[in-house]
Order: C-alpha cells, then structure tokens, then sequence
C-alpha cells in the first residue's frame, strides 16, 4: 500500500492486462479532469464540482485507485454539506494532489 | 402417440442485449470490460431521456441503471420504465452511490430487482448480471410455456386473444388484408366414446400438426379449447385464406389413422376475412368467424364457410364430397 506521503500513487489493478488499456485510457483523461475540477472550485461552479467529484467517487475504484475515489467522495460530501470554501479547497486540493501522483506513476512507468 | 409438434419459438437466441444507462463515461467503460467474457451485446445511453428511448427501441433483456443523474434521475427512469407495457418485464440492476436504506427501499419498490452501490466489485456486478439474465430468461420460458397448450403444442387461447387483437390493431392501422378461420372437428364426442380418451388426443395432435404443416410461417395456429382451433392469417385476404383452410379440411379429411383403420374425421371452418379497410373490431370478427363455422355445421359439416367483412356476403365454398 502507498501512504499519503509516497510521490507515487499506482492502479491496483496495474497487473491486469484486461485492464491496460482501459486504465491508460482513465489517465490519459485524467488531466482534464483535474483540470474541470479546479477550474469549477476558481469559479465557484460548485453544482459542476459535485457532478464531476461524485462521477470520480463512482468510477475510481474501478480503475483501481480506491484513495482517489475516496478523496472524490469527501468533495462532493463537503460541497453538499454547503461547507464553507475553505474546507471544499482543502478537500479539492487533496484530490488533485492524489491525481498527481497517479500522473507521476505513469510518467516514471513509461 | 405421435410426437408433439416442435414448440413454437418466441424470442430469439440471439446474444442478450445490455442496456446502460449512466452519465458517467467510465462506468460505460468499466462495465464493458468486465462484462467481455459474458457474450453480451451493449447499448450506452448517458442520461435517462436517452435511455427511455433505446429501451422503448431494442426491448433490451437487462438495463443496468444510474440512479443519481443530472435532469432526470434513475428513479424517475425505472418508475418510466416500469409503467411502459414493452418495458416492464426488462429486469433493472440499479447502480447508486449512495448507501441510504431509504433509495435502496424506493428503489425495490418501484421495481428494480437489484441495487449495487458504487463503487463497485467487478466480480460481484458480473455475477449479479449473470443471476438477473438467467432469472429473465427463466421468467420468459415460465411465460411461454403458460401461452402453449400442452397437449398439441400449439399456442393456446389466451396467446390468441392477445396476439389476435394486436394483429387486428395493426392490420386496421394499415388496411392490411387479414383473416381469421375457427376450425371445429366434426362429431369429435364420437371419436372419444367409441376409440376412448388416448385416440381422441392422437386426433388433435395430428390435426395440430396438419394446421402447422399448411400454414406458414407468419400465420398463427392456437387450440382455442376442447376440438376447436383457430388460425390467424396476418395480410392474408379471404381467398387466400380459403385456399389454405381447403387444404386444411382435405388433409384432415383424407389423413388415415394407425390402428384405427375405420376412422375418419372432417373439420368445419368458418373463416372471417378482409381484403382491404374493415371497421369491424376484433371481438366481432370473432363472431363473424363462429357464425360462419355455426353455417358450415348446419349446412353438412366438413366443408367451409367465408365472410369478407370488406364486402358484407357471405358464401359456402365447394367441398370435395359437395
């Protein structure tokens, strides 16, 4: 398992060749992702960010990043709580950091 | 006993159709990939007014169904769904992210008959799609089998009457040509009081056969009751379906019977036709077609009579023994 601190985050299902091209799919996608996300937090388009963080809750953990998934839900919790835009930063801020590393994985992989 | 005429076939065994409804691209994704190895065939459709619209169209065997998506949620779909007449024998696997009892219960109450909360195990998804089609398809044989009767392995009455008044709606929507015949076996209470019970069953067996051996293959031919059948003529006008039943009535009459060389059965037809445009509603045509078989029985039996309900006469046509 990876803790919070590594710079590498990869698929658990990194091992599966069914699952290859699927999964380079999901993070050659990712960016945009990541992007939508913290564009929606700059614009305050908090509906859009919890679509997009509820989909990832959903789908992440398909893909083997069930920390990402996790992350993806705690944003759409606090966007629904109408928790204050501190908070939903932090939270967002965790998410991509996750992302991130997931992205860094791949780069050091190829 | 001869053997029993091969069981009409309802559906087809084409690969079972899955329709999923999700909002989310991946879900679409991850699905298909797990699902690779079950020989299925997919639909997406990525909110609920595009998936209301592919399962009104392919009828699909299993709908996998988001429940929380933007403008119409999985809710409002399944309860959609579930009122439609074409799609609410479709079983609905019901995918949530939420883990609250309370979706859970509304959506068992309005007819899912499964609930899986994202994110998902793969395995556990494949093995509940597998248990939800194999539960489908035993629900679609139960259903068949309960429109076959059993002795003759024709379509009973009840497939009949249903068939017969969509056949009708459709063919008065067009102005198609369409005709129904009600086949009677003459003194059939004689066959079974002087040969017994089993030669009165081998009777129907092979006039059942004959009937599936002279019709084609759109006509429709059910056991209406007792030794009363009827055969639906879909776009056959009263001609056309009067040269069949002649066929009908003569290999009836001149069929010879092993070990019961003395035997000799006949059938009287009344046949209610229309070659074109025709208000009459399908109830009616029904009695049209009784009434013609009632004429034919008291005019001598073994012969046929024919109403074209386009042009209002009524005539006998020619027997062979006249």
């Amino acid at each position: 398992m990876h803790t919070q601190k590594s710079a590498h985050l990869q698929s658990q299902l990194a091992d599966d060749p069914e699952m290859a091209e699927l999964l380079d799919l999901f993070l050659s996608e990712l960016p945009k992702r990541v992007d939508t996300v913290t564009n929606a937090l700059r614009e305050r388009e908090l509906q859009t960010l919890r679509r997009v963080a509820h989909q990832m809750k959903g789908s992440c953990a398909g893909y083997g990043f069930p920390t990402i998934g996790a992350a993806a839900g705690s944003v759409e919790r606090t966007v629904e709580q109408g928790a204050p835009l501190e908070q939903i930063k932090g939270q967002v801020d965790e998410l991509v950091d996750l992302c991130q590393r997931a992205l860094n994985t791949r780069k050091s992989a190829a | 006993m001869p053997s029993l005429p091969p069981i009409p076939r309802l559906t087809d065994e084409a690969r079972p159709t899955v329709l999923i409804i999700d909002d989310s691209v991946d879900v679409h994704r991850l699905l298909k990939a797990h699902l690779k190895s079950e020989e299925l065939e997919f639909i997406s459709a990525f909110d609920g007014l595009e998936g209301l619209m592919a399962a009104q169209q392919h009828i699909p065997s299993l709908i996998v169904l988001d429940l929380d998506m933007p403008s119409m949620d999985g809710l409002s779909v399944l309860r959609r769904l579930k009122e439609c007449e074409k799609t609410q024998q479709v079983p609905v696997i019901v995918l949530s992210g939420q883990q609250n009892p309370s979706d859970k219960v509304a959506t068992f109450d309005a007819g899912a008959i499964d609930y899986v909360t994202k994110p998902f195990e793969m395995t556990e998804l494949r093995v509940r799609v597998r248990s939800a089609l194999r539960m489908q398809q035993l629900v679609q044989m139960l259903a068949q089998r309960a429109q076959i009767d059993g002795l003759t392995g024709l379509w009973n009455r009840t497939f009949f009457d249903r068939r017969w008044s969509e056949e009708h709606a459709r063919c008065t929507r067009h102005g198609h040509p369409v005709s129904i015949a009600l086949l009677d076996l003459d003194h059939f209470k004689l066959v079974n009081d002087t040969y017994g019970h089993p030669a009165g069953d081998m009777v129907l067996q092979t006039v059942a056969k004959i009937l599936q051996r002279e019709s084609r293959h759109s006509d429709l031919a059910c056991r209406y009751g007792g030794e009363e059948f009827v055969l639906l003529m879909p776009d056959t006008g009263t001609q056309e379906a009067t040269a069949l039943c002649e066929r009908v009535r003569s290999s009836v009459e001149f069929a010879r019977w092993a070990r019961l060389p003395n035997l000799r059965v006949t059938v009287s037809i009344g046949i209610a036709g229309c070659s074109g445009v025709c208000p009459a509603s399908s109830e009616l045509w029904v009695e049209e077609a009784d009434r013609n078989l009632y004429s034919a029985k008291r005019s001598g039996r073994n012969r046929i009579v024919c109403a074209d309900l386009s042009t209002g006469p009524t005539w006998m046509s020619r027997t062979q023994q006249g």
